[in-house]
């Protein structure tokens, strides 16, 4: 067996799918892991049973920490509040995300550190979902303190309700009088995320500022994640050609950043060992300015191996790769294995790597000696896989088929990897050459133009896609 | 003499590419206003023309409900027009809230 690792990942993802099907005693099951961890020391010399318990173990481990996680502290702040309560809350913490403007309201995820009810206080933990009715100048880590009524999101909307539930949020608070909200002083949270959205600030506020509304939009969530500004057509379209992945910081935006720097730090001259750490430093950062999404996580830790295996002088395998990087995404949080992105982001990697050099060596690897056609060919059996390994999920959740996904894959993504490039060298130029962004903002005006042309004309093609 | 590396020799060749494409659309702008609708999207490329969408269009999205799809275009109807887009409002069923998505997704013209 040439990849253990990849195994385990599969067992402990077994484990966490069983675990979300069944419901059993933790402490039994506990006691039965140790039971079997003694066997394995008995076994230790038999390489077959070994193997056996060891999966078996795995298996336990992903149902045991899938409940674990699901355990709430005694001191979690959905402990405070009944079923059905309508107490005046007082919540003192800090904000732990960005502020996002949704249809005229505020929404983001606070921290409380201390909760008062009817004049009594405990100390207190978890993630409360705020909506404010007004705007308000707020930012991540200020520490305010918030009175209002705690209710449990949404129970009629249970696809809602378990997406919050997978971030961790049990309860939601809406503040409709500005009296409701009290600045303290000081701020919170973590400097590195403080950092990391200032960062993203000042390269949104370069790409605003050189181009118009719709290229700004789409160019913020295509190098940092920032989709709040999208239009809703074009976000539609996009998921009827199935090219709605470009819109999303992916592995395609990391891997593009990680040859950038490779390539800035290798012009700068920096000697190779220097210039991997600069790198890896690099996509930390990048991964963090984009909101550390699962695709983005998925990715930075596939990167950082890659450029690891340098150091340690051994082969990168993009299979072993893939399955730490599941592997550490769900021990941090169990449940991301029910997330439609994590879904999607593991399982079109996975076709691409599994299906594409069987589907090339089943169709000849030389279709043709012109570099120009062999590329379509290429892109077109890539697009096909990840077409394969994605469209039972995306069927299954969003109840839409689209054929078109191939041919229009082959035609955006090209234009979409020159548009992250142009826009790269929009936001870098912004910092180190103010005076030229203008005049870089007209290929990405309109590269982004020929864009939308070609998917809206794509997605009104007869038969492009069916939805159920 | 300076030496380039094949990678710095592609950089400049991309950066000097953006430039000149940057330069000739910049002074195209500038001479032949016809232009502009190649560089900049259009807004119809984003938003839907509320005066020539069709009552099949507009209940495929599935963004409004059936009843109030109907009045829409009922009111366009007996108004000929939307003027503006504040005219939502107008219609019956489309209070602040949902005017507030509806913003977003149409245009006049």
């Amino acid at each position: 067996m040439n990849r253990p690792l990849t195994l385990l990942t599969v067992f402990y993802c077994l484990g966490i799918f069983l675990g979300n099907l069944m419901r059993f005693n933790f402490w039994i099951m506990i006691a039965l892991a140790l039971a079997m961890l003694g066997c394995l020391n008995i076994f230790l010399k038999n390489n077959r049973i070994f193997l056996i318990l060891t999966l078996v173990l795995t298996l336990f481990a992903g149902c045991l920490s899938l409940e674990n996680y699901r355990k709430l502290p005694s001191c979690h702040i959905n402990n405070f509040v009944g079923y059905r309560s309508s107490s005046l809350y007082c919540l003192k913490g800090f904000i732990d995300s960005d502020i996002e403007t949704k249809n005229n309201y505020l929404e983001f995820i606070f921290r409380p550190e201390e909760v008062q009810l009817e004049k009594r206080g405990w100390n207190c933990c978890g993630k409360v979902l705020i909506r404010m009715d007004f705007a308000k100048d707020l930012n991540y880590g200020d520490n305010l303190m918030l009175i209002g009524n705690l209710s449990r999101p949404y129970p009629n909307v249970s696809k809602y309700k378990n997406y919050l539930i997978r971030q961790g949020i049990y309860l939601t608070m809406r503040i409709k009088d500005l009296r409701q909200v009290i600045r303290l002083t000081g701020k919170n949270g973590n400097s590195f995320l403080r950092f990391s959205r200032w960062l993203r600030d000042k390269s949104e506020f370069v790409i605003s500022g050189n181009l118009s509304d719709i290229p700004a939009s789409i160019l913020s969530a295509m190098i940092l994640g920032q989709r709040r500004n999208i239009p809703w057509l074009v976000n539609d379209s996009m998921v009827k050609t199935g090219t709605v992945h470009i819109l999303v910081v992916s592995g395609f935006n990391v891997g593009i950043v990680a040859f950038i720097c490779n390539l800035l730090f290798k012009i700068l001259r920096i000697p190779r060992t220097y210039r991997l750490i600069f790198t890896i430093i690099c996509l930390l950062i990048y991964c963090f300015v984009t909101g550390a999404s699962n695709p983005v996580i998925r990715a930075t830790i596939m990167g950082v191996i890659f450029l690891c295996s340098y150091f340690f002088k051994r082969e990168p395998d993009i299979y072993i790769s893939l399955s730490l990087a599941a592997l550490i995404i769900l021990i941090v949080n169990p449940q991301q294995l029910f997330d439609i992105g994590f879904q999607l982001s593991f399982a079109s990697v996975l076709a691409i790597v599994f299906l594409y050099p069987r589907l090339k060596s089943l169709s000849g690897a030389m279709f043709s000696k012109i570099k120009i056609l062999q590329f379509i060919y290429d892109s077109g059996l890539v697009s096909f896989s990840a077409w394969l390994g994605t469209s039972g999920i995306i069927l299954l959740n969003f109840h839409i088929f689209s054929p078109i996904t191939v041919l229009a894959n082959i035609l955006i993504v090209p234009l979409a990897t020159l548009i992250t490039f142009s826009g790269f060298t929009l936001v870098l130029s912004g910092a180190v050459c103010p005076f030229l962004t203008n005049l870089f903002s007209f290929p990405a005006s309109m590269l982004i133009n020929l864009l939308l042309v070609l998917n809206m004309k794509l997605a009104k093609l007869p038969l492009a896609y069916f939805s159920f | 003499m300076v030496n380039f590396t094949p990678e710095e020799r592609k950089v400049i060749l991309f950066l000097l590419y953006l430039c000149f494409c940057g330069l000739i659309l910049s002074n195209l702008i500038k001479t032949r206003p016809q232009i502009k609708g190649i560089v900049y999207p259009g807004v119809e490329l984003a938003r839907l023309n509320l005066n020539k969408i069709s009552l099949e269009e507009i209940q495929r999205l599935s963004l409004i409900p059936p009843k109030i799809t109907s009045q829409i275009i009922e009111y366009r109807n007996i108004h000929q027009k939307f003027t503006s887009l504040e005219e939502l409002k107008d219609v019956k069923g489309i209070g602040p809230k949902r005017y507030e998505k509806l913003k977003n997704i149409f245009f006049v013209e």
